[in-house]
């Protein structure tokens, strides 16, 4: 007798029966008229950072970013909206500022940035920010669809001494408040993100260690493989939907 | 800032510096203060003569943005000049034609 065993992925909706919206809706006025004009927006001066940065010769092989890639408005367009991607060569993932060590240390021959640094943070900025209002394009494929399963057991797995996954407030939840303040669908379509509360740029990744530290687990280091199967769960859950880099956050 | 007004007009300046304003009252993780290192004043200079001054507090958050205005009088530069703690000090102008 043979038996034929199926096993079906369920994929969950950002929020049940609810559109995808960007956190950018639930701002206020203010907020979000200074992430609309450039003269008012703080991340600003991360674009020009790493605007310079993009410019400037590094590592043995004294080459910079435009050496190899040019202008980056033309060449740098849509790029950050296809991370993270596994590289099959590295056999892991790899997020935009992963890849920017990568490339740092490969073809520049330079020592990696620090996670979090601001050299990093404006180089990325500067990078995402030439993908701005261009679609997320992060799909499943072969070569991601194991990363892409562990990232989405990770978003529904409840963590921390309150016991809860990001899927209770994030997906069941979005729209109702968590102390006086709207819970966003949390899609990554601003980052490199200029936050209020932390007076400074900082990358999804930092973002999420928050959110594990606000629910009490021990959070997942800067570059972990849990954050950036994480990373791409969350962008496949907001592809098609606008980047809005470089955004601004209470 | 507009590059050109009509003389009487009113001009609406912003201005963003980027500077982390490290207010003197947080502690590292093993409760060491982190020392005051703020900017203390602002000024802009039209052609010469300060039309507008801040004096900055620890309050005021990082990477300060100043929206304020002046009366266009005559044609010129206007120089605006931040200066803070440990020596710190910026500036930057820009040209306006008044007709």
């Amino acid at each position: 007798m043979s038996v034929v065993v199926s096993v079906v992925t369920v994929s969950r909706a950002a929020s049940p029966g609810a559109e995808r919206q960007s956190s950018y809706a639930l701002m206020s006025a203010d907020t979000k008229a200074m992430q609309d004009d450039p003269l008012l927006n703080p991340a600003t001066f991360a674009v020009l950072d790493g605007q310079a940065l993009w410019q400037e010769s590094a590592g043995k092989k004294n080459r910079s970013c435009a050496t190899c890639h040019g202008d980056a408005s033309t060449s740098m367009k849509g790029v950050a909206a296809s991370f993270p991607k596994f590289n099959s060569a590295k056999g892991s993932l790899v997020n935009l500022e992963g890849q920017i060590n990568d490339c740092r240390v490969t073809h520049q021959e330079a020592a990696p940035l620090a996670f979090e640094s601001k050299p990093l943070l404006s180089l990325s900025t500067f990078v995402a920010t030439q993908s701005k209002g261009m679609p997320i394009t992060v799909e499943r494929n072969a070569a991601n669809a194991t990363s892409l399963d562990a990232g989405q057991h990770l978003f529904n797995q409840r963590m921390g001494q309150l016991n809860l996954s990001c899927a209770q407030c994030h997906a069941e939840r979005a729209g109702q408040k968590l102390a006086g303040n709207p819970i966003p669908q949390a899609h990554p379509t601003a980052y490199p993100i200029y936050r209020l509360e932390w007076q400074a740029v900082g990358s999804l990744q930092r973002r999420l260690r928050n959110c594990l530290t606000g629910v009490r687990a021990e959070p997942y280091a800067l570059g972990s493989k849990e954050l950036l199967e994480l990373e791409l769960f969350l962008a496949w859950r907001a592809r098609g939907m606008l980047l809005e880099t470089p955004g601004v956050r209470p | 800032m507009p590059t050109t007004a009509k003389k009487g007009e009113i001009l609406e300046i912003r201005i963003i510096v980027q500077h982390d304003m490290e207010s003197g009252f947080r502690h590292t993780e093993t409760g060491q203060r982190v020392p005051r290192d703020i900017i203390r004043d602002f000024l802009c200079v039209y052609n010469g003569v300060e039309v507008f001054r801040v004096e900055l507090h620890p309050a005021m958050g990082a990477n300060p943005l100043i929206i304020f205005s002046t009366v266009a009088t005559e044609s010129g530069t206007l120089e605006f000049k931040w200066s803070g703690d440990n020596g710190y000090a910026s500036s930057t102008s820009s040209k306006l034609t008044v007709t």
